[in-house]
């Protein structure tokens, strides 16, 4: 199996601060990756990195078989964390916009997902509740014929009903592609058994980095390997 | 520990160890056992990865495996059925009762008992 994404001793310092500290790492396509570890493991600056946002002061990255870079974005979904949309876009106003601007969306798609999520076509992004707000941002990468989808902390402050719309979006959504699709979360009971293969984060480093079957064969769940390695102050 | 119903069959999901033999060990066992009759369709693969919330390749790979196995058969746009062989799930049920005699006598030998020991053992147990 080829890797979609590989990292070797990137290392990126803010201030004094190391963001990632010679992260290292493969990971193989067409899978569905957790990537997992407290606040400010280095999530979040990894997946930046991934599409270009954030320049590594040093070591390898590459993507797709390439540096990041804008031209290879189009093959690239990033939903960012705590991302927003336009508070005056009704949901099939987005889908507009969407069509015009990112590339390889399929309205199609996009219409199934927000059926089988139940939101509604005509809703503002003004009166949506944070639930609805992410289902319409997840959408809008998940409609996208992309080798990569990156979805950065997709259920941070939803209400669970929205949290399960949105893994039966990604399971019935699964099932008709073939991508690699990157998830950080910090609600790993309900999705763990999505992932295929886990990146495990803390310090800016890969400390564990396999099939989670074997990772589940060795260690128990993620939620048990998640509490028994990270002792520090966690949100669980 | 997660319990879930689908199409009147109960799954146990234990995220703490391996899904797929999960899975698998489940439809054998209700295979086994008669809980799913000759014949009888089992859910989709779409549908079970819905129910128990897992990747649905988990559940293909298993499905796989059951195939393989010659316990279910796919028809082609209906869906994926139990066997209609009395046969196939007879030899099924015998080499289920051979592991579990293996494993048995396994577990007894590394105990050190000989086999005048089990025999004895069995005999009580009657």
């Amino acid at each position: 199996m080829s890797t979609v994404i590989q990292c070797r001793d990137v290392i990126k310092t803010y201030d004094d601060k190391k963001a990632l500290n010679g992260l290292t790492l493969d990971i193989p396509e067409q899978s569905i990756v957790g990537v997992l570890g407290p606040n400010g493991c280095g999530k979040s600056t990894f997946f930046r990195s991934l599409v270009g946002l954030v320049q590594p002061d040093s070591g390898v990255l590459e993507i797709l078989n390439q540096k990041p870079n804008w031209r290879n974005n189009a093959d690239i979904a990033y939903l960012p964390d705590r991302a927003r949309w336009y508070p005056n876009h009704t949901v099939r106003r987005a889908f507009d916009w969407a069509e015009s601007f990112l590339p390889h969306f399929i309205r199609e798609q996009a219409e199934k997902l927000a059926d089988f999520m139940e939101l509604d076509l005509d809703l503002k992004a003004r009166g949506m509740s944070k639930g609805q707000e992410a289902r319409l941002m997840l959408i809008l990468c998940m409609a996208r014929d992309v080798p990569v989808v990156i979805l950065d902390e997709p259920f941070s402050g939803i209400d669970v009903l929205s949290r399960e719309q949105i893994i039966e979006g990604i399971i019935d959504y699964l099932h008709e592609r073939e991508q690699t699709i990157l998830i950080s979360t910090h609600e790993i009971h309900e999705i763990e058994g999505l992932f295929d293969f886990t990146v495990l984060m803390d310090k800016g480093k890969a400390i564990w980095t396999g099939r989670t079957e074997a990772l589940r064969a060795e260690y128990g769940s993620m939620h048990q390997v998640f509490r028994s390695l990270y002792k520090r102050g966690l949100e669980l | 520990m997660d319990e879930r119903q689908v199409g009147g069959l109960n799954f146990q999901i234990d995220f703490s160890q391996p899904l797929y033999e999960q899975i698998l060990d489940q439809f054998r066992s209700s295979i086994a056992k008669g809980e799913i009759d000759l014949g009888e369709k089992i859910p989709s693969v779409r549908e079970l990865a819905q129910v128990l919330k897992i990747n649905p390749n988990t559940v293909m790979r298993a499905y796989q495996e059951l195939e393989r196995d010659g316990l279910t058969e796919k028809r082609r746009g209906q869906g994926t059925f139990v066997t209609t062989s009395q046969e196939k799930v007879r030899q099924f049920r015998h080499q289920l009762a051979q592991e579990y005699i293996d494993a048995f006598i396994q577990h007894m030998e590394n105990l050190g008992y000989t086999w005048a020991d089990i025999e004895a053992y069995m005999k009580n147990k009657r």
